[in-house]
């Protein structure tokens, strides 16, 4: 709102802002130019493609061209929301997006905070490299890695530990129970990302003027407040961007780790979107219905995105646009 | 500090650089995987051979693509091989064979999705996919010109073989050309037990579902220390048929699929919310809370429950021949007898005969087609045509005359002791090309019997089959009597539809979203029914038939009876 009170465009000046509009265009010619190869590259490839979206609304055929199709209106559309399956695939999303959003920020925040605080050079950089590794691990290795762990057979380290320890007296079929398979796709994503993501924050706190931290000690902060009043405080504007980046692309929770660590006992928590459009989309054939959810997906991702930003905006934060 | 920065930045560079090593990586094993371009320049090469003068011009040499969803075995170049080496020297003819990794429907999915054909496509599972894709090319033109030979083989299998509209679009793997020769081993469905089993209890013959479980039990009482497996079961990905299928065969019928047809009224009935799947279940959850039954099975890949077979520790398993084969053989490679296993034909209750044996059929919905890709589709088809001239049918599944198979004095085929050992290399299988060339092609049906008399399999061949036997096998086939495993089992009655999983659903009918459906409802009951404690069994059965007639069962039921009096038809109408 306030963006739109602060551009005053009176009728009469009309000429001279259009020439305003050209001399500045003029004199930022290298940026401009720098930026044309960006935004053919944008167009090409997110906006070409939408007019696939067509597809949702017909009974597609690959082997007839664009208007040769049958079209059917809404009846893909209809078809997803009057079906169970994909009610419960719809929650199962959103409950694996919000767990990965918060665990990963959570855990990427505090130890990039506590890495921070780490005086001996060699430990901090050891703990960075081992926790930046599994990030290159592929997920099909890191499945196997994690099934056979949790296995109940022989060498299934983590019943095996358990059992040692006394806390429970039989193994438990982890990826067969159901609502066990949030908490593990959980942690199996922070095992898997928190080194890497912490980047980003490590980065982030080097900006921060030393001097405050001299000021606040001088003043008597103990460490934990100089976090607290500090850290934190310098580090909000990356978490906020961040945050808003992240809502976009909530509904990708990803594919791998649902399909390879899936099964029929934990089908009613693993299958995401993803998974849903593979069985009833691309494997059946039917690319219209996996077209419709796409656009749904997309269609939530947008709205997501605006909350988000326009939330900011009213908090006075940093945002994206 | 700002060496702590540069420290960092470098830190972000090399993860960039990584990131897009691997990008890059990535895209060109694409590129790898994607057969349309690499091939097309070499194929479009002889397509100005004319019909006229192409004695010498024939055998300019050419590489088509196949892609081949039937197996899966390393990508290769058909002439690397020793069979595809005299085909080409025949032909001229070289083959890029490409087999998948992973899910076959998503693979051919997305290859109708981009339009990017190989050559020559076996889409196994997917045909329908690929036939409403409108991705192969008719050839009866072709054949009519080009082939006498695949005329000879397929002829008698025209009206079978010919689509709504009067084309030809692929050539199955099942034209039985001569006398039909059955299976001497079990490479269909069965219930395997551990040799050790039968024989600490003195070999007894047993025929029902009980007396299976009972012996399963017995043994692993009394050797408990072995920590021993009593039965596993295969359930991953389209591979359900361990759970899926046993109900219909307990109840004395062959593998039609997901449903039991009538022999009299032709009526074809799901059988997954009947009494027969209910008593099935009943008992793996009565063995489960017996501690016999593995509950790994439920979360464990192909990969995995292989292993697990070829440990040796699993007493029982149902599962077929040709599935479970790989496990099986490394079984036999230890030697050990007592952990090799026998194949039982169990069935429900005493009155029930048997019917695991698959009757004589022709599967009309498998097979190899050429893609609208293809450049020198003549070509191609000649090469087929060479592929069934009756001494590369030899080639193909005898190999080479000295190497791999002898003719004694009255020309019948047979192999060596040492060929039989040799060829149990899955090494040595491919270097040779059975692996490539055996199954897959436009070919004579299994069971098949050459000009000469000569068995078209060599592992139906009486003289081969006795010679492949081991001391054990020939132990045990004393025991019970027989001279062949699948002379315990009874012989198949006359089913002309036969087998009704090889009838093509239409893409988004109903019926096909009930396969997918269901498969989806009872991959998540099953194993709440197997592991449930007993007194829970009924409820959550109930539960379960509540969800599945919620599916549009009639629907399929329909389709399928429909589409069996079809085929009666066409088999009849012949």
């Amino acid at each position: 709102m306030r963006d739109q009170t602060a551009v005053p465009a009176p009728r009469a000046a009309e000429p001279s802002a259009l020439n305003r509009w050209f001399k500045t265009l003029l004199k930022q010619k290298t940026l401009i130019f720098m930026s044309v190869p960006f935004v053919i590259w944008i167009f090409i490839f997110k906006y070409v493609p939408l007019w696939g979206w067509l597809i949702a609304f017909q009974h597609y055929r690959p082997n007839l061209t664009m208007f040769q199709q049958e079209w059917v209106g809404l009846e893909q559309f209809r078809f997803l929301f009057s079906d169970d399956t994909f009610i419960r695939v719809l929650r199962n999303t959103l409950v694996q997006a919000v767990i990965k959003l918060v665990l990963g920020f959570v855990t990427a925040i505090v130890l990039a905070i506590l890495l921070n605080e780490v005086r001996v050079a060699f430990f901090k950089r050891a703990v960075q490299t081992i926790s930046y590794l599994p990030h290159f691990i592929s997920w099909v290795v890191a499945a196997n890695i994690i099934s056979t762990a949790l296995s109940i057979d022989e060498g299934g380290i983590v019943n095996e530990v358990l059992m040692w320890l006394h806390i429970i007296d039989q193994p438990i079929m982890w990826l067969g129970v159901g609502h066990y398979f949030w908490g593990i796709l959980g942690t199996s994503e922070v095992w898997k990302d928190v080194g890497w993501n912490t980047i980003v924050y490590l980065a982030a706190m080097t900006m921060i003027d030393p001097s405050q931290y001299e000021a606040a000690e001088i003043d008597g902060a103990s460490r934990f407040q100089r976090i607290l009043h500090i850290t934190l405080p310098g580090l909000k504007p990356v978490i906020v961007i961040l945050l808003i980046m992240n809502l976009g692309s909530i509904l990708e929770t990803g594919f791998e780790p649902q399909y390879l660590m899936g099964n029929g006992m934990n089908a009613d928590y693993s299958e995401n979107l993803e998974i849903f459009v593979l069985k009833y989309g691309i494997s059946m054939g039917n690319f219209s219905l996996a077209t419709a959810a796409g656009i749904f997906k997309t269609v939530v991702s947008f709205i997501l995105l605006f909350t988000a930003n326009s939330m900011a905006k009213r908090f006075g934060e940093q945002r994206l646009f | 500090m700002t060496s702590m920065v540069k420290q960092k930045m470098g830190l972000l560079a090399l993860a960039v650089a990584m990131a897009a090593v691997a990008g890059c990586s990535g895209n060109s094993g694409n590129n790898a995987g994607n057969p349309a371009p690499a091939s097309s320049p070499e194929a479009s090469a002889p397509a100005n051979t004319d019909a006229g003068g192409e004695a010498k011009e024939e055998l300019k040499p050419v590489t088509f693509t196949y892609f081949n969803a039937n197996s899966q075995v390393p990508n290769i170049d058909s002439n690397k091989t020793e069979i595809g080496k005299k085909l080409e020297e025949q032909t001229g003819v070289n083959f890029n064979l490409q087999y998948p990794v992973g899910d076959v429907n998503t693979k051919i999915g997305t290859m109708i999705a981009s339009g990017n054909y190989p050559d020559v496509l076996a889409p196994d599972t997917a045909i329908d996919k690929v036939l409403d894709a409108k991705a192969f090319i008719p050839l009866n033109d072709l054949i009519e010109k080009f082939g006498p030979n695949i005329k000879r083989v397929y002829g008698p299998y025209y009206n079978l073989m010919k689509a709504e509209d009067g084309n030809i679009y692929f050539l199955p793997f099942s034209p039985v050309v001569g006398e039909y020769i059955p299976s001497p081993t079990i490479d269909q469905g069965a219930f395997f037990i551990q040799r050790r089993v039968l024989k600490e209890a003195g070999y007894p013959k047993i025929k029902t579902i009980d007396e299976y479980f009972d012996l399963i039990k017995k043994y692993n009482d009394a050797h408990k220390a072995d920590k021993l497996t009593g039965f596993s079961s295969l359930i991953y990905d389209w591979r359900t048929m361990g759970i899926f299928n046993p109900p219909m065969h307990l109840a004395g019928y062959p593998n039609d699929g997901d449903v039991i047809v009538d022999m009299s009224s032709h009526d074809a009935k799901v059988y997954a919310n009947s009494d027969y799947t209910k008593t099935w279940l009943k008992k793996l959850n009565e063995v489960n809370s017996e501690g016999l039954y593995d509950q790994a099975s439920f979360v464990s890949n192909y990969d995995q429950y292989l292993a697990k077979i070829s440990s040796g520790k699993v007493l029982g398993f149902f599962d077929y021949g040709w599935q479970a084969n790989q496990a099986l053989q490394n079984i036999k490679k230890t030697g050990n007898d007592d952990l090799d296993y026998m194949p039982l034909p169990i069935v429900f209750d005493n009155n029930t005969t048997d019917q695991y044996l698959d009757p004589p059929s022709f599967i009309n919905n498998r097979g190899v087609g050429i893609t609208t890709a293809a450049k020198d589709p003549e070509r191609i088809i000649k090469f087929f045509d060479t592929m069934l001239k009756e001494e590369n049918q030899v080639l193909i599944q005898w190999g080479i005359k000295g190497e791999t198979y002898d003719v004694d004095d009255k020309g019948r085929f047979y192999r060596t002791p040492e060929q039989i050992e040799m060829l149990k290399d899955n090494a040595k299988q491919e270097s040779i090309g059975f692996s490539y060339f055996n199954y897959s092609w436009p070919m004579y049906g299994q069971g098949s019997t050459l000009a000469d008399g000569n068995s078209f399999n060599a592992g139906r061949q009486p003289e081969v089959a006795q010679a492949s036997f081991t001391d054990g096998d020939k132990l045990i086939l004393d025991k019970y009597g027989v001279k062949t495993f699948s002379e315990l089992f009874a012989k198949p009655e006359d089913r002309p539809w036969y087998p009704a999983w090889s009838i093509s659903l239409e893409q988004g009918s109903p019926a096909q979203i009930f396969t997918q459906k269901s498969k989806d409802v009872k991959l998540k009951y099953f194993s709440k029914l197997v592991l449930a404690k007993p007194d829970q069994f009924d409820g959550i059965w109930d539960q379960y038939l509540k969800d599945f007639n919620k599916l549009d069962v009639k629907a399929y039921e329909d389709t399928l009876t429909k589409e069996v009096a079809a085929k009666i038809a066409k088999t009849q109408g012949n």
